[in-house]
Formats: structure tokens, sequence, C-alpha cells
């Protein structure tokens, strides 16, 4: 017998018990359709991070951040992330551009709407990288200096703005507060006509003999001093404007891969923003004071740290080698193409999970296979002995039954397949209604890429000729003398 | 020529049933000839369908011999026996075990599906045997449709397709009236006459003796008798 008799002779006696055979084969529609519905979840998921990595160029790059408490050695200074540690990094072979994370915080005013936000410097270099050069609307900055700030589509939904478009060429004025030395120093000095007087009052002259009453009264008074400049530097801050106009709006927003902060400005015009000030949290504070540059007598190369530095690698240089690198230098480095094969071991295991899943209702169905291939030859007992006398052997017999829970199998991996993938087109309509709801960006959390289809028909063909291995054993150790004799 | 075309030494199938042994064929020596036309008499029990079912290879025996052209069939793996079921032999049932879903045609056409007859000259041969037996216009019945004497017709049909050597025949009137009982029998005697060799197996001493060349009675699984018929073989009744 060849394959096409087989397939022509199951399909023949599938038609006969239409009913049975329908709700078997519906069991395995049922079960495929479960395994790639979860399947396609789990590739979609992978799908979209991978198009958003690529789309950001970040298996390309890597982050790079100071050292977790920092101690010196006797060999090394600590590694400050620093100007001077951004150009050293830059040379490193295999990194085509280093550029720091410089944000600090600022008061915007578009029209007559003032919102406090994050903003960042960003060198007209690395606005040109993949990770910042999708716009919704615009291009980016011209020059380092030019008077322009993009936006990205998060500062967009904060003003309740639809159409990227409209911001395009509108000013938006920027003001910054920054703290400065100046005002801490003047606060050192307290004021004359109560708390010196106060002061020198509590002072026992007597006692200065003693060097430990001396030592306590200095360490007294250079606290206070301390605490009167830090409020002083906290407190009483300059404040800087500037005005700029929108040239572009980016997509995405703070929630991305990058973090971008919702308002862009070119390098040189954010640097009395940035670095105009110092900044206001007392732990750079400290950092600086340990460094000796809070007062600009530390190293000229110096001056602002960076809380990350983004490395942009080429892609013909192994990362490991810039990372080994970056290391060696006392940083600590995140490299995106990490993360995603660490992702990807998440996904084989997540994929895996969904996949049991779906095998164990592809199992139960195949159950439903054997109990109709069962029936079917108790029911057929004649017919084979009758094949059996007109010179069908044993693995004729086994051939034919499972062929014919093949078949059941196919017809289901089939059409659950393509149910599978109608449960996927609904529930992503669902997702898509909620989303836009949400004001979530459009993204199809769902995919069928072809290895999810060939898998689903492999499993569901597996399966089942599995499932009916026990049968078709049965079926053609069936005696045909006791068959025939059947009335 | 073969000597002893077919035959059975000392060929026993015994069953055992609970303590019971069985002995539906025991110590029977039976030769036939090619072109022969034997009938295998006996009341029911007698061994005379366990016999056939021997002969034709659907049964394997406890002990003794089964050659067909010097080919023990006892030396066949399950797989041969299946291919000499497919090539040489054909058979005709008292029930006629035709397949109530398919038509005569497709009766018929099955037949072809274990001898390696090429797809497209299956339905062609299968179609031509029918009209040669008369059932040209009945091709596209099912079973359900037809008589009884033209289901064994069409059963007939499905042994002779494959061109056997022997055709062996286990009550072929055992359900049919009289008329299409004779029919029958004159088409049995009609292709034993042009060179087909038929065994057959029936109840009916008086049909066995007008229509086959010789009667072998059975009684208890062993041959009481072996005598030859009214009709010589290959003649024309």
């Amino acid at each position: 017998m060849t394959f096409r008799d087989f397939v022509s002779i199951s399909t023949g006696n599938l038609w006969r018990m239409k009913l049975r055979a329908f709700l078997t084969v519906s069991g395995v529609i049922i079960a495929i359709a479960a395994f790639v519905a979860m399947l396609s979840f789990g590739a979609g998921m992978q799908r979209n991070v991978s198009e958003q990595y690529e789309k950001l160029d970040l298996f390309n790059t890597m982050q790079v951040y100071p050292p977790r408490d920092a101690q010196p050695t006797d060999t090394m200074p600590p590694a400050i992330l620093d100007a001077r540690a951004v150009a050293a990094i830059s040379d490193l072979p295999g990194v085509k551009l280093a550029y720091p994370f410089d944000d600090f915080d600022l008061t915007a005013n578009i029209s007559d709407t003032e919102l406090s936000i994050s903003a960042q410097a960003l060198s007209v270099e690395a606005m040109n990288t993949k990770a910042y050069s999708h716009f919704a609307a615009g291009s980016a900055f011209e020059s380092d200096c030019a008077k322009e700030a993009i936006v990205t589509e998060q500062f967009l939904h904060l003003l309740n703005i639809g159409k990227a478009d409209s911001l395009i060429g509108d000013t938006l004025i920027i003001s910054v507060s920054v703290a400065s030395i100046d005002s801490g120093i003047v606060h050192i000095i307290p004021k004359m006509d109560s708390t010196l007087k106060e002061r020198i009052k509590e002072i026992h002259f007597d006692s200065l003999i003693h060097a430990a009453y001396t030592k306590r009264i200095v360490r007294r008074e250079l606290g206070n001093a301390m605490m009167r400049f830090l409020d002083g530097f906290l407190n009483a801050k300059a404040v800087l404007r500037d005005t700029l106009i929108i040239r572009g709006v980016m997509e995405g927003g703070q929630g991305g891969m990058m973090r971008i902060k919702p308002v862009i400005i070119p390098t040189a015009t954010a640097e009395r923003f940035s670095y105009g000030g110092m900044s206001d949290n007392p732990a750079d504070l400290f950092a600086a004071l340990q460094s000796g540059n809070l007062l600009g007598t530390g190293d000229e190369a110096g001056g602002r740290f960076y809380p990350k530095v983004t490395v942009n690698l080429d892609p013909n240089i192994t990362y490991t080698s810039v990372r080994d690198s970056i290391k060696a230098m006392g940083f600590r480095t995140f490299s995106y193409a990490e993360q995603f094969a660490e992702m990807q071991k998440f996904f084989i295991y997540f994929d895996m999970g969904l996949g049991v899943i779906g095998l164990i209702a592809l199992i139960t169905a195949s159950l439903g296979i054997v109990n109709t291939m069962v029936m079917s030859i108790i029911e057929r007992r004649r017919e084979i002995g009758i094949l059996k006398s007109l010179g069908a052997d044993e693995r004729d017999i086994r051939l034919l039954f499972l062929a014919e829970s093949g078949l059941i199998g196919f017809i289901g991996a089939v059409f659950g397949i393509i149910f599978g993938w109608v449960i996927t087109r609904a529930a992503s309509l669902v997702i898509k209604v909620i989303m836009e709801k949400q004001d979530i960006p459009e993204m199809d959390l769902f995919a069928l890429p072809p290895w999810l289809i060939l898998t689903a028909l492999l499993f569901g063909l597996l399966v089942s000729l599995a499932a009916g291995f026990y049968p078709a054993s049965r079926a053609a150790r069936v005696d045909p003398v006791e068959a025939l004799r059947t009335e | 020529m073969y000597q002893d075309w077919f035959k059975t030494i000392d060929l026993c199938r015994h069953y055992q049933r609970g303590q019971h042994v069985v002995r539906a064929v025991d110590r029977v020596d039976l030769a036939i000839d090619k072109g022969d036309f034997l009938a295998i008499v006996g009341s029911s029990g007698s061994g005379k369908s366990t016999m056939l079912n021997l002969l034709a290879g659907l049964d394997t025996p406890t002990s003794g011999k089964i050659e067909f052209e010097d080919t023990l069939l006892q030396s066949l793996s399950r797989r041969e026996l299946a291919a000499y079921r497919a090539h040489k032999v054909g058979m005709v049932f008292q029930s006629f075990n035709l397949m109530p879903h398919l038509t005569a045609l497709e009766n018929v056409e099955r037949a072809l599906y274990f001898n390696h007859t090429p797809r497209r000259k299956r339905r062609q041969m299968a179609a031509e045997i029918l009209e040669k037996l008369g059932l040209h216009d009945r091709v596209d019945h099912h079973p359900a449709d037809l008589s009884g004497g033209e289901q064994q017709r069409v059963s007939i049909a499905r042994a002779l397709v494959k061109n056997p050597e022997v055709l062996f025949a286990d009550e072929p009137t055992g359900n049919l009236d009289q008329g299409n009982s004779i029919q029958i029998a004159d088409l049995l005697t009609d292709l034993n006459r042009k060179g087909l060799t038929v065994v057959m197996v029936t109840h009916d001493l008086e049909l066995a003796g007008r229509y086959a060349a010789r009667i072998v009675r059975m009684h208890y699984g062993q041959i009481i008798d072996n005598s030859l018929g009214e009709t010589e073989p290959g003649a024309t009744k």
C-alpha cells in the first residue's frame, strides 16, 4: 500500500464516523489552539523585545556606572565617572562613542503651562545614534550650542497634546534652581547681633587650658559652621533661565529602554544648567568634598560626576573586551547584549512552561484519540479480518490505524493553529483597545512565527501518532479467523 | 508442473478451551491438484472451516505441514504469509464479508491494495471483473443495495480480481436461496473449468456431489472419506 492509499482509506474511515471524528478532532483543535496561543504570547514578547533592541541598537550599547562604595586603595584612587573618564572610555578600542547621561531637574514653561520635569543634556553626536534617532516629528539639534530642545512623547502626554507636529517650533522657557557655593559660604558666618555673643558667653575661658574642652568647642563651632553652609547651599539657590525652540518630538519616553528624559537640550546649551551649579544632592556634595572638587581645587578635567555613561560599541568587536577594559578602570558596566542573553534564557523557560501547559492539554486530547481508535478497533474487527484475508499484513493494519490517528492529529493541528491564531487576534484586539485607553503605545503582544506553526504541527502529529500507537498495535494483532467469525 | 501441488501432511489444529483440547483438525493428510474442484463437507464443528483457514494461510497449524508449490507455509513469516494470501489465494465467505461502507467496485478494488497493483489499474481491473460476473450495472451500489446473490458475486469478483491460483469458498451458498445458490455454484464450476482450483466448504452434500470433482468428508477434525464427485475436474456439467 502506498502512502496515498493509507491517507485515502483513513480519510474515508474518519468520514464514516463523522461525529466521533469531529469530537476527537475538536479536542485536538482546542489543545493545539491553546498551545499556539500561549506560545504565540511568548514569541510575541520575544519579538517585541528583540525589535526594541534592534531599533535602539542596544546590542551594541553598554552603560557604565560609577563603582558602588568606591574606596581608594594604596595604589589606585577611587574611580570617578567624570569627563576625563568619559574621554578614557571613548579611547578604548571598539568604542565608537561614549557620552554621559547628564540630567537635571528644571521648570519648563510652554504656552501657559508650567511643568516641573527632568531634562538631560545630549550632544549632536549622541543624538545621531539609533537610540535617539526615532522622531515622531521634527528632527535632531543642529549643533551642541543651538538654543533648541527636543521633547519626548511623554512630554506631550504631560501637556495633553495629541499631535506631535503641533509643538515643533514652539518656544520652551526653561528655568533651573541651582545651589551655589557662594550662598553656602555667606551662611557660614552667623548673625552678629545674637548668635556670636551667645556662643562667646557659653565658652568657659578658664577651661580652655584643657585640650579636650578646646577640641570640643572647636568641633562644635566647625560643625555649626558646616550646618549653616549646607543650609545656605541647599536653600539659597540661584535661578537660571533660557528660551529654547522645540525642534523635534522623540518617540517614547522615560519608560523606554534608554530612560530618556522628557526634555533633551544640546550639551553646550545645557552646560550652565547642569554644570553651573552644584548638585543639591548632599551625597554628591560630600563626594565632591572627598575628591577635592567642591571648590575647584580638584583635577581640572573633572568637575561633574555622571551617574551613567552610555557607550556605543563597534559591532565588529566583541563587547566583552570593552567591558573588561572598563571594569579594569574601576567602573561597573551593564551590557544590553548580556541582558538580552539573560532574557532569552528566561524566554526559553517561559516558552517551555507555556509549552508544557499546552502539551498537557494535548495529552488530554490524545486520550480522546486513544478512546476513539480503541472503539474503532472493536467496531471494525471484522473489517480488519477481511483486510487480512485479502492479504494485508500486520504492518499494513498498524499503519492504517496510525494513519487515522495521524490524520486526526494533522487536521486538529491545522485547524488548531488557525483557531489559535484567531484567539491571539481577538486577544490582541482587546488588548489594543485597553492599551489605547491607557495611552500605552500600540504593540502586538502575539506573534506566530513559522517555527511555532511547524512546532504545533509536529506536536499535534507526534502526540496523535503516539496516541494511535497502542490501538494500532492492537488492531494489527487481531486474529483474522476470530474476526471473520464475528457476526 | 508441481507434484502434489497443494498438500497437507499430518495436519493438526488443536485449541485449548479451558481444560479441554478441541481437535478442530486432527492428523489430516490431503492432496489437492492444480485445477481441482474439491468440496470439503461435514456437519457443523467437523473442522471443515478450520481446514480452509489453514489452507488459506489465515490460521496456523498446531503441528503437521502445509505445502503449496513446494513451499512450506509454516516456514513463511507473517509478512510472507500475508503476501501468499494477497497473491495466490482468493477467499469467499458464507456471509460475503463485504465492507458495507464501500461500493461494489471499491470492495473489489480493495483486494488489489495488497498485491502491488498500480493505483491507476485497480479501478479498471475491478470494473472489468464485475462486468464479467454480470454486475456492470451494480458497480456503484453498496452491499446493502444488492441481493444476496449479487453480494456473493461481488465477493467472488473480489477474490478473483487478483487472479489467484486457488479459490477458497467457505459455505458460499449458505446464505442464499436455491436459485442464487445454483447461480453461484455454476459460477464456481465455470471458473474451475477455466483452470482455477476451487476448494469449497459446504454442509450441503447434494451441492457438493453435483458440482465438485472430489469430495472430502470430515468428522471431528478428521477425513473420513475422500471420494470423487459426480463431476470431473474442469468438465462441463
